[in-house]
C-alpha cells in the first residue's frame, strides 16, 4: 500500500516534471540561443581583442577623452531624468489616485497612452517643438522674450526634455500602485495629527511607496542610460551618450572592440539596476 | 491646494501629450519645409506619404514582421508562463529571470551580438535576422503578460476537467485558453506594438534596401526637411490611438501594462 503510493506520487511527480520541461524548454533555449549565447561571446571578446586574454580594448576605452565624456554624460543623464520622473511621478501619482474613480481610469490610459506610440514619432515631435524655427522658439520671438531664436534642440538639455517624457509614465505607473494599497486616511490622519506636508512626504509617504519607487526607478534609470533614439536624435552627434557612441562605433568608425567594450558596459549598469529591482522583490516576498 | 494640484497635474499632461498634437497639426502644412505654425492647410503630404512605394514597403514588412514575432513569441512564452505559474517547478524565479532578460539589455547590444555571431556566420537573410530579435525581445512581455492574467486562474476547474478525463491538452485548449483569452490577446497587442516599433536592434540588421518603418524614419530624419516625417508620424500616432483605445474598452489594456 505504501510503496503503491509512493510510485503514484513519484510517477505523478516524474510525468510533472517531463511537462514541465516539455513546456519551458523552447523559451528558455531560444533565449539561451538568440540572446545570452550571442551577448556572452560579445562580451568575451572585449576581453581577447586579438585571441589572447587582455584587458587593452578597456585601457583605451578609458584613456580616450571621447568616451569617458560619453559615459560621464550617460551616468548624469541616467540621475537626472531619475531624479526629475520621481519629483513629478510623485505629483502625478498622488494626483491621480486622489482623484474620482470614474477620473483615475481615464488619467492612467492618458499616462500610458505616449508609452504605446511610435518613439521615432515622439522624438520627432520634439524636433518640430524645440527645432531652430520650432514652435518654443517662435512663441519665444513673438513674445518678445528675445530677437534670435535660441539653440534648444542639439543640446543634453534637449535630451532630458525628451527622456523624462519617454519615461515618466513607467515612474507614475508603480507609484500609482504602491499608492493605491497604502492604508486608507493615512495622509490625512498624519495631517490632523499635526504634520505638515513636508513630515508627511518624507516620514509617511516615502517610506511606505519606497518599493514602487524603486521598482519604477530603477526601470527609468535603466531605460534612460540605454535609450537610443532619444539622444541619436535630439542630442544630435556632438552630445554622445553610451548607446549613440555604441552606434557610431560599429557604422561610422567600424571600431568593433571600443563598441563591445562600450556595449559590455551598458550590460554592466543593466545588470546592476536589474539586481537592485531584485533585492527589492526578494524583501517583499519575505514580508508577506 | 486642489487648484494648484490640478495646474500641476494639466502641465504634466500637456508635456506628454502636446507634442503630439504639434506634430499632428504640422503635418497639415501645405508648403515644402516643415514650419510651426501650418498655414495653407492641406492634406498634400498625408496623401504623398500614402502614396509613396519605399513607406509602402517599409510598412508591409514591419507589419509581417509584427505579426510573425507576436506569433513565435506567444507559441514559445505561452507555454513557459502556464508551467511556471502552474507546476511552480524548482529555479522558478531563475527561469523566469532567464526569460525576461532581454528586456533589461540594449536593443543596440542584441542587435550587434546576433549580426555578429549569429546573422554573419549563419548568412541569414535580414528578414530572419529581424524575425529572430523581435522574437527575443518580445518572448519577456508574452511571458509577464500571460503569467498575470493565469495568476487569476483557479486551479480546481483545470483539476476537475483531468479528473473528468480531459487529457491534459484537450483541458488547455477547452478550460485554460478561453479563460486567459483577454491576457493573451492585450499580450498580443503590446507584442505587436513593440515590435513595430521597435528601432535599436533594428538598426544595425536591416541590410541595404530592406528596412522597417521605424528604422526608415530615422534614416530620413536627418535628409528630409519637408513635412514628410510629420505626416507619417500623424498617421502612426492615429492608428495607435485607435488601437489602444479599441483595447482599453475591450480589454481594459492599461492592467497589463
Amino acid at each position: 500500500m505504501e510503496r503503491d503510493g509512493g510510485s503514484l506520487t513519484t510517477r505523478a511527480m516524474s510525468a510533472s516534471g517531463r511537462a514541465v520541461a516539455i513546456l519551458v524548454t523552447p523559451a528558455t533555449a531560444y533565449v539561451t540561443l538568440a540572446f545570452l549565447l550571442p551577448v556572452a561571446v560579445l562580451i568575451a571578446g572585449t576581453f581577447q581583442p586579438n585571441g589572447a586574454l587582455s584587458v587593452s580594448g578597456y585601457a583605451r576605452f578609458f584613456s580616450e577623452p571621447l568616451y569617458l565624456e560619453a559615459l560621464w554624460r550617460t551616468i548624469r543623464i541616467g540621475v537626472v531624468v531619475t531624479a526629475i520622473c520621481i519629483a513629478l511621478g510623485y505629483a502625478m501619482a498622488l494626483a491621480i489616485v486622489g482623484a474620482k474613480a470614474s477620473a483615475r481610469g481615464q488619467l492612467i490610459g492618458l499616462t500610458i497612452l505616449p508609452l504605446m506610440i511610435s518613439p521615432v514619432a515622439r522624438t520627432y515631435a520634439w524636433v518640430v517643438v524645440l527645432g531652430h524655427s520650432g514652435l518654443l522658439n517662435g512663441l519665444l520671438v513673438a513674445l518678445g522674450l528675445t530677437d534670435q531664436p535660441f539653440r534648444i534642440l542639439f543640446t543634453e538639455g534637449a535630451v532630458y526634455v525628451g527622456l523624462v517624457q519617454l519615461f515618466l509614465p513607467l515612474m507614475v505607473l508603480p507609484l500609482v500602485s504602491a499608492l493605491e494599497n497604502l492604508p486608507a486616511d493615512v495622509i490625512s490622519a498624519a495631517r490632523s495629527l499635526g504634520a505638515g506636508w513636508g513630515t508627511v512626504f518624507w516620514r509617511v509617504l516615502l517610506p511606505l511607496t519606497r518599493e514602487g519607487l524603486v521598482i519604477g526607478g530603477t526601470i527609468v534609470f535603466n531605460g534612460t542610460v540605454t535609450a537610443y533614439i532619444t539622444p541619436a536624435v535630439l542630442g544630435g552627434t556632438r552630445h554622445l551618450t553610451l548607446a549613440t557612441l555604441l552606434y557610431q562605433q560599429v557604422a561610422v568608425t567600424d571600431d568593433l572592440l571600443s563598441a563591445g567594450v562600450a556595449a559590455t558596459i551598458l550590460i554592466a549598469m543593466s545588470v546592476a539596476a536589474s539586481m537592485v529591482l531584485r533585492r527589492v522583490a526578494a524583501t517583499r516576498s519575505r514580508l508577506s | 491646494m486642489r487648484t494648484l494640484g490640478r495646474v500641476v497635474l494639466g502641465l504634466i499632461y500637456l508635456f506628454l501629450i502636446g507634442p503630439f498634437l504639434v506634430i499632428i497639426a504640422a503635418a497639415f502644412h501645405g508648403g515644402d519645409t516643415l514650419t510651426f505654425p501650418p498655414h495653407n492647410l492641406s492634406f498634400r503630404w498625408i496623401i504623398a506619404v500614402i502614396e509613396n512605394d519605399d513607406f509602402q514597403s517599409d510598412f508591409l514588412l514591419s507589419v509581417a514582421l509584427a505579426v510573425a514575432a507576436t506569433f513565435a513569441a506567444l507559441a514559445l512564452g505561452i507555454p513557459a508562463a502556464y508551467a511556471l505559474i502552474r507546476h511552480r517547478p524548482r529555479g522558478a524565479e531563475t527561469i523566469r529571470g532567464l526569460l525576461s532578460s532581454p528586456v533589461v539589455v540594449s536593443g543596440l547590444v542584441i542587435g550587434l551580438a546576433l549580426l555578429h555571431y549569429v546573422v554573419v556566420p549563419l548568412n541569414l537573410p535580414v528578414m530572419v535576422a529581424l524575425f529572430v530579435a523581435h522574437t527575443a525581445i518580445l518572448l519577456p512581455y508574452a511571458v509577464r503578460v500571460v503569467s498575470a492574467s493565469l495568476a487569476n486562474l483557479r486551479v480546481d476547474i483545470e483539476e476537475a476537467a483531468v479528473l473528468l478525463g480531459a487529457s491534459r491538452l484537450k483541458m488547455f485548449r477547452s478550460i485554460v485558453l478561453p479563460n486567459i483569452r483577454n491576457g493573451v490577446l492585450a499580450a498580443a497587442i503590446l507584442s505587436f506594438i513593440t515590435s513595430f516599433n521597435e528601432v535599436p536592434a533594428s538598426l544595425f540588421l536591416t541590410g541595404p534596401g530592406v528596412h522597417t518603418l521605424p528604422v526608415e524614419m530615422m534614416l530620413s530624419m536627418e535628409l528630409v526637411y519637408d513635412p514628410s516625417i510629420a505626416a507619417l508620424s500623424t498617421l502612426l500616432t492615429v492608428a495607435t490611438l485607435v488601437i489602444v483605445f479599441a483595447a482599453e474598452r475591450l480589454l481594459g489594456l492599461s492592467r497589463y501594462v
